[in-house]
């Protein structure tokens, strides 16, 4: 048949429907009248011809159906039928639709939520031009990831490799510059960057223009560029900024253009300066401070770009054994390496979401399974009426699709909610990328999950309502017979419900104890009343190290004397709060050792009095003294940590230590090792020098006090201001708030997960009662003869809840086999707590079991309030 | 019509009323009375069936349905071939042909 012939029939069927069944209800009916005729002329009574035809035609409704279930079209206009049939019968059960809405509503917002956060975190690109060219290079150690790249290493890879557009580097640290000129100092973030960096991430400034190549060299000129909102904050956007310059530290900076809005990378900073090209700092081939990052040239792939590293790598450890023997760089994609913090407790959400969403699934399959029960007789009636099982089917899933896209629709919305929360929960907007919002794709995915969920929770109940045979249903039909195999299905789901819920609940269990664990932790050091902040003076003022020593050493002194203060001191890097710093240390009358061999410790200096302030135990020798200033000799304090490397546990008091190349010290003291850099890590091994000796201008500070530190904030700072005005002391926070920020992230995946898990009890606990409610019902008349025979209402009690009980014991077993497996997938978020740990078991499975013993009751208890009288009269 | 009788007709039913209409026009019963009086009461056409593919047959365009007056003088529904449903009956005589063929082969093979 031609196309055009078939859509002139199709339009006809669906817009002369009637017509056309006109003319088949008289073409029958003529049949009919033909057949009686020549029966009756074969010598039948016309009656008994009339009855004979009939039964010969076999049903006029069937056929007309099966003729219209033939022709061309007839897809579309039943699909019309059964959406106007289902909607109207959605309608007719208004508080079975909002239910069933609601439950799905909940569960596809929450998947579309973190679908659309996963999918700009994970899989969309970064804010950056073909963010999948974008490579970042990170330092190897005989095949071990180690790290950022050394800055000469650097430049070498930069001149010598050929298979990068750009390769742009930036150091691991930002400074804060003192702003000064203004109304008072001010601390600003500034990274240090390669004149080409912005160049390779391809995103240019929106005032101005990039660094130039000639600025990286000697003399260059110390430009820098700013970020758009410095440059609104602090020059009222005006575009005259380019040009003038900034006052950090003393020295003046000219601007030469401002960044975009919303950039930034790796770090958040205001200012970019640019990498000393051949300053003296960091000038070591074995000395690891920046994140290389390159843009392959089109055509050349992360293979060919290795070897062409790896090539110049093999070349830099034979011409500098010393310091680059078994070092190389690897690249690996920049968007999964931004992405690799978050991306498990991403995807442990986005499972958790998938389970409680499966529960979803559970309560209204099981919601459309005890409706398609009370439904038996319709379908019975439906098919008499002609239509074919394929059509019953259709008509139900139908129902259950337009229950689930209701759903999704209103699924966008719970999204759009949940998005705003997970957004300010998950530190996803800090990686540099897109606030994440609910695009086409996240629709789209909505839609499929949509119509995903209406087929899984549609086509068992409508497979069950369909099955039965329409005369014998007909028959009962006044008297809706318990279906055996329905309510098994129901149960069954109940146990899946129950299995995911237990699961659910022991992986909550296990993050629970692994975060109490985290905060009962023992740092090493006492976190409790103790005030940390940020001090900066102004070299220009005290320009030697007398004079600057001389200043700390007053300041705590006076800071000492304020009512509420036990102790003050200061520190290059307070733990938890500043990290790393690692820097090689030696026993001095060895050589200096290769890279491979060497021993890193963190590098910390204090004032006296450090260890008795922090509350870290001294183990032998004496602490940094107040007479350890430039020009007598240089001390060092060890941790146990140290000792056992360098001296093997040998007292190491009196010993000389050679650090990293630069100055050899006289251990005087030892101390235990400390949390320095994460709760996470186990205690670092340190080594501190003396504050005074290293002469610095900056530093921080920690004052234990007696009460509460936050009342001291202002004091503090009130003694500065008649001190020295130009002194800067910012980000004044206890310590144990600095603790609590550590643990954020952690604490709201754990958060998400409870608040999961108490969804998926809610709903599983609904869904167990349902059906046990139901199953009381259908057993009404047993229980009346029961309660007859003179069963006492604790047997019935015990028949009821035993039933359910059984019911929430499967789920539990297979729920508990089920979760081990599970438990694995959250090893990396565990923190001193084993995956099988059995006190998170056994509590998840009891207050598993309490919830479902509860929700049991309330139908057993109802079976033994039974109106034995009625029950009996109903037979 | 016995369930392995339909069997026996599957799409060989369209091909049966396109024969028997392209000697005649018939209405609805006409057509199931010819194919039954042929085949000597082998094949017996339903209504269950026969409407359904003379519909779907009408819709191709095979055929054409007119109302007209029985012999007996009742108003029926008359088919008759058009155009293309000659050609299509020449097509599915070739290829029955071939059907029968092959199976006659592989039947007799020794």
């Amino acid at each position: 048949m031609s196309a055009y012939r078939r859509i002139i029939s199709t339009f006809r069927s669906l817009f002369r429907k009637e017509e056309l069944d006109r003319d088949l209800d008289e073409e029958l009916a003529s049949y009919l009248e033909l057949l009686t005729a020549e029966k009756v002329r074969a010598g039948m009574s016309p009656e008994r011809a009339r009855r004979e035809a009939r039964l010969e035609l076999g049903g006029v409704e069937q056929v007309k159906e099966k003729v219209r279930e033939r022709r061309v079209g007839a897809m579309t206009d039943t699909v019309f039928q059964d959406v106007r049939y289902a909607v109207r019968t959605l309608r007719k059960n208004a508080g079975f639709t909002l239910v069933a809405v609601l439950i799905l509503a909940i569960g596809i917002g929450a998947t579309t939520a973190l679908f659309s956060t996963i999918n700009t975190a994970l899989l969309s690109g970064l804010p950056y031009q073909q963010p999948d060219r974008l490579v970042i290079g990170l330092k190897t150690i005989d095949g071990e990831m180690s790290g950022p790249v050394s800055r000469v290493d650097y430049f070498d890879y930069r001149e010598y490799s050929r298979s990068f557009e750009e390769l742009g580097a930036l150091t691991t640290f930002t400074m804060q510059f003192t702003a000064t000129g203004g109304r008072q100092p001010e601390l600003v973030d500034a990274g240090f960057i390669t004149w080409n960096l912005f160049r390779t991430l391809g995103v240019n400034p929106i005032v101005g223009r990039h660094f130039l190549p000639e600025e990286e060299d000697p003399g260059g000129g110390g430009q820098i560029m700013i970020s758009y909102g410095f440059w609104q904050s602090h020059f009222g956007g005006d575009p005259a900024v380019v040009g003038s310059a900034l006052n950090f530290d003393g020295n003046p900076f000219p601007v030469v253009g401002v960044m975009p809005p919303g950039f930034r990378f790796m770090f958040d900073a205001d200012v970019w300066a640019l990498v000393d090209k051949n300053g003296p700092f960091d000038s070591e081939r074995d000395s690891h401070s920046h994140w290389v990052v390159g843009r392959l040239r089109p055509g050349v792939t992360m293979e060919q770009a290795q070897a062409d590293v790896d090539a110049i790598s093999s070349a830099l450890a034979e011409q500098y054994p010393a310091s680059n023997a078994g070092k190389a760089m690897l690249l690996t994609e920049l968007q999964s390496y931004m992405v690799r913090d978050v991306r498990l407790s991403l995807l442990l959400l986005m499972g958790t979401t998938v389970l409680v969403l499966l529960i979803a699934c559970g309560n209204v399959a099981g919601l459309l399974l005890a409706r398609g029960e009370r439904r038996l007789a319709e379908m019975a009636m439906r098919s008499a009426l002609g239509a074919s099982r394929r059509r019953l089917l259709r008509q139900l899933v139908t129902e259950s699709l337009i229950l689930t896209v209701a759903a999704g629709l209103l699924g966008i919305a719970v999204a759009y909610l949940l998005q705003g929360v997970i957004l300010q929960l998950l530190p996803v907007g800090e990686l540099g990328m897109e606030r994440p919002v609910i695009d086409s794709t996240a629709l789209v995915f909505t839609l499929l999950v949509s119509v995903a969920t209406g087929v899984v929770v549609g086509v068992i109940p409508a497979l069950r309502g369909t099955a039965s045979d329409p005369a014998q249903q007909l028959r009962s039909a006044t008297r809706a017979s318990p279906d055996v195999k329905s309510s098994r299905l129901r149960s069954g789901l109940v146990v899946l419900q129950v299995a995911l819920s237990v699961a659910l609940l022991i992986g909550s269990g296990l993050l629970i104890r692994s975060f109490a664990q985290l905060s009962t932790v023992d740092l090493g050091f006492d976190p409790q009343n103790l005030l940390t902040g940020q001090l900066q003076i102004q070299v220009s003022q005290y320009p030697t190290p007398e004079e600057r020593n001389q200043f700390f050493t007053s300041l705590l002194e006076e800071i000492e004397a304020l009512p509420g203060v036990v102790s003050a001191t200061v520190i290059n890097r307070l733990p938890i709060l500043s990290r790393w710093q690692d820097w090689s240390i030696w026993p001095a009358e060895q050589p200096s050792p290769s890279i491979q061999e060497s021993f890193s410790a963190m590098a910390r200096w204090v004032s006296p009095g450090y260890f008795e302030t922090m509350g870290i135990p001294m183990v032998a020798g004496r602490d940094i003294a107040a007479t350890d200033v430039p020009g007598s000799p240089d001390v060092i304090v060890l941790s146990e940590g140290v000792v056992r490397a360098l001296f093997q546990d040998a007292d190491p008091i009196g010993r000389m230590v050679n650090v990293a190349d630069w100055r050899t010290f006289e251990v005087v003291g030892v101390v235990r090792d400390a949390r320095v850099n994460t709760l996470r890590r186990a205690p670092d091994a340190a080594f501190y020098m003396s504050h005074a000796q290293m002469a610095q201008a900056r530093a921080q500070i920690a004052v234990r006090t007696a009460g509460d530190p936050n009342a001291l904030v202002g004091p503090i700072d009130d003694l500065l201001r008649r001190k020295d005005p130009n002194v800067l002391f910012a980000n004044a926070s206890t310590m144990t708030s600095v603790l609590d920020d550590e643990v954020a992230d952690f604490r709201i995946v754990i958060l998400s997960l409870v608040l999961f898990a108490a969804v998926a009890l809610a709903l599983t606990s609904i869904g167990l009662y349902g059906v046990l409610a139901y199953h009381v019902s259908q057993r009404l008349n047993e229980i009346g003869v029961r309660m007859a025979m003179g069963a006492s209402n604790g047997d019935l009690l015990g028949m009821i809840l035993g039933r359910g009980m059984l019911l929430a014991g499967f789920g539990l077993v297979l729920g508990v086999a089920g979760a081990y497996p599970g438990t694995l997938v959250l090893r990396q978020l565990l923190f001193q707590t084993p995956p099988l740990d059995p006190a998170t078991y056994v509590v998840a499975v009891g207050f598993l079991g309490l919830v479902a013993a509860v929700a049991c009751l309330l139908p057993a208890w109802r079976a033994t309030r039974v109106d034995l009288v009625e029950v009996l009269r109903r037979e | 019509m016995a369930e392995g009788k339909t069997d026996l007709l599957r799409g060989t039913l369209d091909m049966l009323i396109l024969k028997t209409l392209s000697l005649q026009p018939l209405h609805g019963l006409g057509v199931s009375q010819r194919i039954e009086q042929v085949t000597a009461g082998v094949f017996q056409v339903k209504p269950g069936s026969l409407f359904p593919a003379l519909h779907r047959l009408e819709q191709e365009g095979w055929i054409e349905g007119s109302w007209g007056e029985s012999a007996n003088n009742r108003r029926a529904k008359y088919y008759k071939l058009t155009a293309a449903g000659r050609r299509r009956l020449g097509e599915e005589r070739r290829n029955w042909a071939q059907v029968v063929l092959a199976i006659t082969k592989v039947m007799e093979a020794s």
